[in-house]
Parts: C-alpha cells; structure tokens; sequence
C-alpha cells in the first residue's frame, strides 16, 4: 500500500498530536503546520494528498486558507476535511461551499476521521 | 459475577433471544449490568440476578438481556451494501413494483442507524420506499425512533453534506427531519417468535445478526426470514457473514459480499 501524505493544520498541539496518530495507524505520512499561512507555503513547495483543517487559528483562519489554497494551480488536487469546534450547520455548509470534501466536528476519534476519509475516497 | 451466575446467562440469552454470549464477556456482562442494578434500585449486579433467579420477572429480565446484546451500529457500516441497494437492486425492483413501491426489512436494526442509511440511499434515489425496522431490544428501538444522534455518532459514517441533508440539529444532538422519518416503521420484535402476520419484503437487511446467534437457533431464524422474502427476493448480511450448510434457500451473489438472493430463481437477478 502506497503512503499517502497529510498536513494537520491546527494551531493546538495536542489536537496535532491526536490527528497524527490517529492518520499514521491509517497509513498516512504526516506534516504539521500551526496556521493557514504556514500550511500555505507548505502546500506551495509540495501538496498533500489530504489536509485536515481547523477554523479558528492566529495569523490565517481554515477558511482563508481554503480559499486561497482553491485559487492555487493545483490547489484543488488535495482533499480537505475542515476539523473544527463549530457545528452550526451554517458554518458547515460555508466551509463545504467553499471548496470543503468533508468537516469533522471535534470531539472526533479515530472511526469518525476513518469513516469520513473512507466516503471521500482518500484510503 | 458468580462462573456459576453467568452459566445462567448464557442460558437466558440463548433460550430467550437466540444469543451465544461467550465466555469472553464475562467481564464485559458485568459492567453492562452495573447500569441495569442502579436502575432497577438494586445495590449490585449480583444482587440484580440473586433477584432474577429467585423471581424471574419478565421485565427484569428482559432489562438484562436487552443489556447483553450486542448493540455496536452506525451510519452506512461497511458502506458497499448501501450501494448497492441503492444503485443496484431499488431501481430493478421498483421497476416491477406497483407504484415503484419496494419494501424493506431492517431485522437487528439496533438504534436504526442502518435504516436511515437505508432510508437515504432510497430517498436520494427518489424512490418510493417503506421500511421496517425492528430489534429485539426495547429501549434501541426507542431510541431509534426518537432517531436523536451524538456527534459522534453522527459522524460515524456520514458524510457533513448528508448530515446537513437529513439531520437538523437539536440540543446536543441531531435529529432526523420528518422526510426521513416518515418512511421509516420502527417496532420491537424478537427474530424467534413465530410471525403473527404475512409481511412480506422485497429486500431484508440482518447484518451481524447471526454471527452472534446460537448455533441452535441459527437455522430457524434464517428459515423465517425466508419465509418474509418474496422470490427472488434480496438479503443482506454482514460482508464477512455466510449461509453455508445453514439452507439452500439462498444463493451468494457473485462480487457482492454479503448479498444472497432467495433460490430458485437466484441467478437470473445475479446478472
């Protein structure tokens, strides 16, 4: 089975931690970064198969990145799986509209993130 | 708990809802009765069975053998079964239906995640469906007719978009929207009682239903829900779940794990 890249993007370090081992068991190679503006030049030297993205975080929120990473050449390649606190249904489906494959609401555990990967196609 | 306490729960499950409880779960039936003593007033589970074998009560014992079922569901569990139903088998079976009516069977529904999944695939589909659920368990059945999920249930195995779709938020919870529910019949029934009336359905869903049947107990089951297919009718079980040596009612359906089709005329529906 061929290692698929990740980049958890989440300012806590402990949510990071969590999602790593959670996506290493699922056979992914992980990167990290701790807001949008370092997950954007990560993203603009190499893309990831798949990003797992936090909403609120200092210096670029999840969805400023989403955008920006969509008006990228080849930004729209990676799957993006928002993983956040918010869980208004609003929220949701601004997140989604905006370019979004799927949206964890945390608290998540290893099934959920599995389950939602699995019905996006990215294991 | 007492070896000698749980000899006479596996014979209680066995006899009364056709259930092998292992000698593994042992420890298991101890922390599932925990709840069930403090909610029936007693101070310890042992107490709880000193009860229940001195006076069987019938709702006391039901309690405890509702709690030692094997309750684990969610949302499009194994995924492909839902597929194929929906792709597959509704729009060949409502093509032959009066109405496009197909009829559905939910047997082991649990807290009826698997048939709101049912219910999804059917509704995205626009078709014309009715689905019957039921499980042996009281309060599962309660609980999936309330059809009121955690977070995390809710995610486990749906998607946001289908969750936004079908679900509205409510409280801490997600409840179904009334679209969904309206399709949807949920009734307790215990898969050993002799049925007391002439349903039939096009497709039935038992999965991870007989894996943990008493051997005994096994073939009569299977034969009933026979009995509730129409010809040619469909019945899934769980992808790694077979029929061998049980009857020769069924036929597997070749590159779909899980899926048997009523014989004879199995393999003309196969194709």
């Amino acid at each position: 089975m061929d290692l698929r890249t990740c980049l958890i993007v989440d300012d806590s370090r402990i949510i990071r931690k969590v999602a790593r081992r959670i996506l290493e068991n699922l056979n992914f190679e992980i990167d990290e970064a701790a807001d949008g503006a370092e997950a954007l030049t990560y993203c603009a030297s190499v893309m990831p198969d798949v990003i797992l993205l936090d909403w609120n975080m200092p210096v670029m929120d999840g969805l400023t990145f989403l955008r920006r990473l969509r008006e990228q050449p080849d930004g729209k390649t990676p799957k993006v799986l928002f993983c956040t606190i918010e869980t208004a249904p609003e929220r949701i489906a601004e997140a989604l509209s905006a370019g979004a494959h799927d949206y964890v609401m945390k608290p998540f555990d290893g099934e959920i993130l599995q389950s939602k990967l699995m019905e996006v196609g990215a294991v | 708990m007492l070896q000698e306490d749980f000899d006479r729960l596996q014979s209680l499950m066995a006899s009364r809802a056709g259930y092998r409880l292992t000698r593994d779960r042992i420890h298991l039936a101890e922390h599932r009765l925990g709840p069930v003593a403090r909610r029936e007033g007693f101070d310890s589970v042992d107490a709880l069975l000193a009860a229940l074998w001195a006076k069987p009560v019938a709702s006391l014992g039901w309690a405890v053998i509702e709690s030692l079922l094997n309750a684990e569901t969610w949302f499009r569990r194994d995924r492909a079964p839902f597929d194929t139903f929906a792709r597959e088998l509704l729009p060949a079976i409502g093509q032959v239906r009066p109405e496009g009516r197909v009829r559905v069977w939910s047997a082991g529904c649990s807290t009826g995640q698997e048939a709101w999944s049912i219910a999804i695939g059917a509704l995205e589909a626009h078709a014309n469906i009715d689905i019957v659920a039921t499980d042996l368990s009281q309060r599962a059945i309660d609980r999936a007719r309330l059809g009121a999920y955690t977070g995390f249930e809710i995610q486990r195995g749906l998607t946001a978009a289908t969750m936004l779709r079908w679900f509205t938020p409510a409280e801490d919870q997600w409840a179904v929207r009334p679209e969904l529910s309206q399709v949807v019949r949920f009734a307790r029934a215990n898969l050993l009682d002799e049925p007391t009336d002439e349903a039939r359905f096009d497709v039935i869903f038992c999965r991870h239903v007989l894996q943990d049947m008493d051997p005994v107990r096994r073939g009569g089951v299977i034969e009933a829900l026979e009995r509730r297919l129409v010809d040619d009718g469909c019945l899934f079980l769980g992808p790694d779940e077979r029929l061998d040596g049980d009857t020769v009612a069924f036929r597997p359906v070749s590159g779909r794990k899980g899926l048997f089709v009523k014989a004879p005329a199995a393999l003309s529906r196969a194709a």
